[in-house]
């Protein structure tokens, strides 16, 4: 896959603040968009590319945390940096449970900023790769006829060619047939990557449903 | 003659008697002389002489004088000469002379009582009037001195109102205190965001200088901002005494709105200006009117803070009228006002708030009224509620 430049998305209610906060990301050679409220954030449609977002919790209509519950709701990850006018507890407290990336105070330091800048979208590109691993084994593992599916469950379940061939009423050489087959369907190198995969793959289903950005 | 109002004291009588006498006397020598010279008798000098002393005599010196005279011509002037007899042939001529003698008197008193009453009652009258004079002058300074007083009243009872609105203006900004933190920290914000752009840009292999440049200029009006918020709020803190200037209203309410903004949106209320172009000017105080419409929107935003389900809206809306005065209404989406609470609403320490100190709406109705304008409250037909002011523009649209 060839990855897109990452992106800075800005959204800050003040001319200013945004302006400021543009150059300065731009110095740094990142590519910087900006918003003048969250409203107008979710009108726009997102470049597939990193990205991560720089956010004042403090606006009119809709504020930054209830931007960060819609993001969340609409299954859009995109890490996010708020910025806060005063260190307020309870609010940096919820932000953080919803997943915040990174909670700082206004003036922020130009420095503290981009770090937590660069730290989030090395996250976010970590994440893409993982989501997009994920997607690469899923449509893999789609490829297996339900016989198949039901020989990988009893596999990764460290059952014996044997004990498998018992419970699905089938000869041993059936068994091993499937089981080749889905070794090679899989891509899996030995039966233990096979297991990280399928690991993987339950993990994931059981945080969140299908990946999409 | 002086004392002519008063009685007259005895020398005063005798004086005018001797008077009498001596006046006779002299037209009794005068006659007998005029007639030894001219052989006629002349009478007239007696009728002078009766006259005089009627006029500066009194009625007894007049009585006298007639008296006097009659026997003088009696004897001296009516045959048979240097008798009391009168023949008669000269009788017709000595009874027209007593009549006309007696007349005379009587004329001549007449005219002098007259005129005596007339100077009496003009001195009366003099006297009365200096006497009202004098009354109305005590009046007029016991007045003059009231109304000093109550100048003095007045003076001090402006002082203690205007150090009311001041030390409610004070409780305001404390309880904005996190709306203007919020003010002053966001030009701050920006300026450390541009600082450190420019900076960076400058740290560059190849500096940028137009984007370092642009940066720096954002530094300078961030920090322009910054000193702009604080200035507002130092003017409304410390500006005691109220200076009439003629002032754009739609300014007042948006610097007010600027004030309020933070608190607004930690309230997740919106703010929305609606202001009429080009409306004419106002004569005012533009800490007082700013005080006046912080009351009104930090109300609004508490009476929304209950609201869950429907758009906290602060309107403000600004217009001419077409008796030439401006409106300005906050028109909240809050719960709206009850009769009861309507009832109250503008009477000292009535509050629904728990931190309210009841004299926002007191004292902002007051300032109103000090600019010639009204403030009142209605219901909003669609829940919530409207406050409203009016104020007399001044003339026409200022340069």
């Amino acid at each position: 896959m060839k990855e897109q430049d990452p992106v800075v998305f800005v959204i800050d209610d003040d001319r200013m603040v945004r302006e400021g906060l543009q150059s300065l990301i731009k110095s740094i050679g990142l590519r910087v968009e900006t918003f003048a409220s969250a409203q107008d954030f979710l009108l726009v449609k997102h470049p597939d590319a990193p990205a991560c977002l720089v956010l004042d919790v403090r606006m009119p209509g809709l504020s930054g945390l209830d931007l960060q519950l819609k993001l969340a709701e609409a299954e859009i990850h995109i890490p996010i940096i708020f910025i806060t006018g005063h260190g307020d507890i309870p609010m940096s407290v919820r932000a953080m449970k919803e997943g915040a990336h990174e909670f700082l105070t206004k003036p922020v330091r130009g420095q503290d900023l981009l770090d937590a800048i660069q730290k989030a979208i090395a996250s976010d590109r970590g994440l893409r790769k993982e989501r997009h691993e994920l997607n690469e084994i899923r449509s893999r593992f789609d490829t297996l006829t339900p016989r198949e599916k039901e020989v990988l469950d009893l596999v990764v379940a460290g059952l014996l060619n044997k004990q498998i061939a018992d419970q699905l009423g089938m000869s041993e050489l059936t068994v091993k047939t499937h089981r080749a087959h889905v070794m090679e369907k899989t891509n899996a190198e030995s039966l233990a990557h096979l297991v990280r995969m399928a690991e993987r793959l339950k993990n994931s289903a059981r945080k969140s449903g299908p990946v999409s950005s | 003659m002086p004392n002519s109002s008063s009685p007259p004291t005895k020398l005063q009588v005798l004086a005018s008697y001797g008077l009498a006498i001596v006046l006779v006397s002299v037209a009794l020598f005068v006659s007998l002389a005029l007639q030894y010279s001219l052989g006629n008798p002349f009478w007239f000098f007696f009728s002078a002489a009766v006259i005089l002393s009627t006029w500066f005599g009194r009625m007894g010196a007049g009585w006298l004088a007639v008296v006097y005279s009659t026997l003088a011509v009696m004897y001296y002037f009516t045959p048979p000469f240097h008798s009391f007899a009168v023949s008669a042939s000269e009788l017709p001529l000595f009874l027209a002379f007593v009549v006309c003698e007696v007349g005379m008197t009587q004329l001549i008193s007449w005219r002098k009582r007259t005129e005596d009453t007339l100077r009496r009652s003009r001195d009366e009258l003099e006297a009365r009037v200096a006497e009202r004079t004098a009354e109305l002058r005590n009046a007029n300074d016991t007045l003059l001195q009231k109304m000093a007083e109550q100048k003095r009243t007045e003076e001090a009872l402006q002082v203690t109102r205007t150090e009311l609105a001041r030390v409610a203006r004070i409780t305001t900004i404390g309880e904005l205190t996190a709306s203007i933190a919020h003010e002053v920290n966001q030009p701050l914000a920006a300026v450390v965001a541009n600082a450190d752009a420019c900076v960076a840009w400058l740290a560059r292999e190849h500096p940028d200088l137009v984007e370092a440049r642009a940066a720096a200029e954002r530094v300078t009006q961030g920090a322009t901002r910054a000193s702009e918020v604080i200035a507002r709020i130092r003017s409304l803190i410390t500006k005691a005494t109220p200076e009439k200037s003629r002032l754009q209203i739609n300014q007042v309410i948006e610097q007010t709105a600027a004030l309020a903004a933070g608190q607004a949106s930690r309230n997740e209320v919106a703010i929305k200006l609606e202001l009429a172009p080009e409306l004419p000017s106002v004569l005012g105080d533009s800490i007082q009117l700013q005080q006046v419409i912080v009351n009104l929107l930090m109300n609004g935003i508490e009476a929304m803070s209950g609201v869950t389900d429907r758009p906290r809206t602060l309107r403000v809306r600004s217009e001419s009228q077409k008796n030439g005065q401006i409106r300005v209404s906050v028109q909240d989406s809050g719960i709206g006002l009850s009769a009861d609470v309507m009832g109250h609403l503008f009477e000292p320490f009535f509050t629904t708030r728990q931190k309210g100190m009841g004299m926002g709406l007191p004292i902002s109705r007051s300032i109103v009224e000090a600019h010639g304008g009204k403030l009142w409250a209605e219901s909003n037909g669609s829940g919530g509620a409207i406050f409203q002011f009016t104020l007399p523009s001044g003339d026409g649209p200022a340069a």
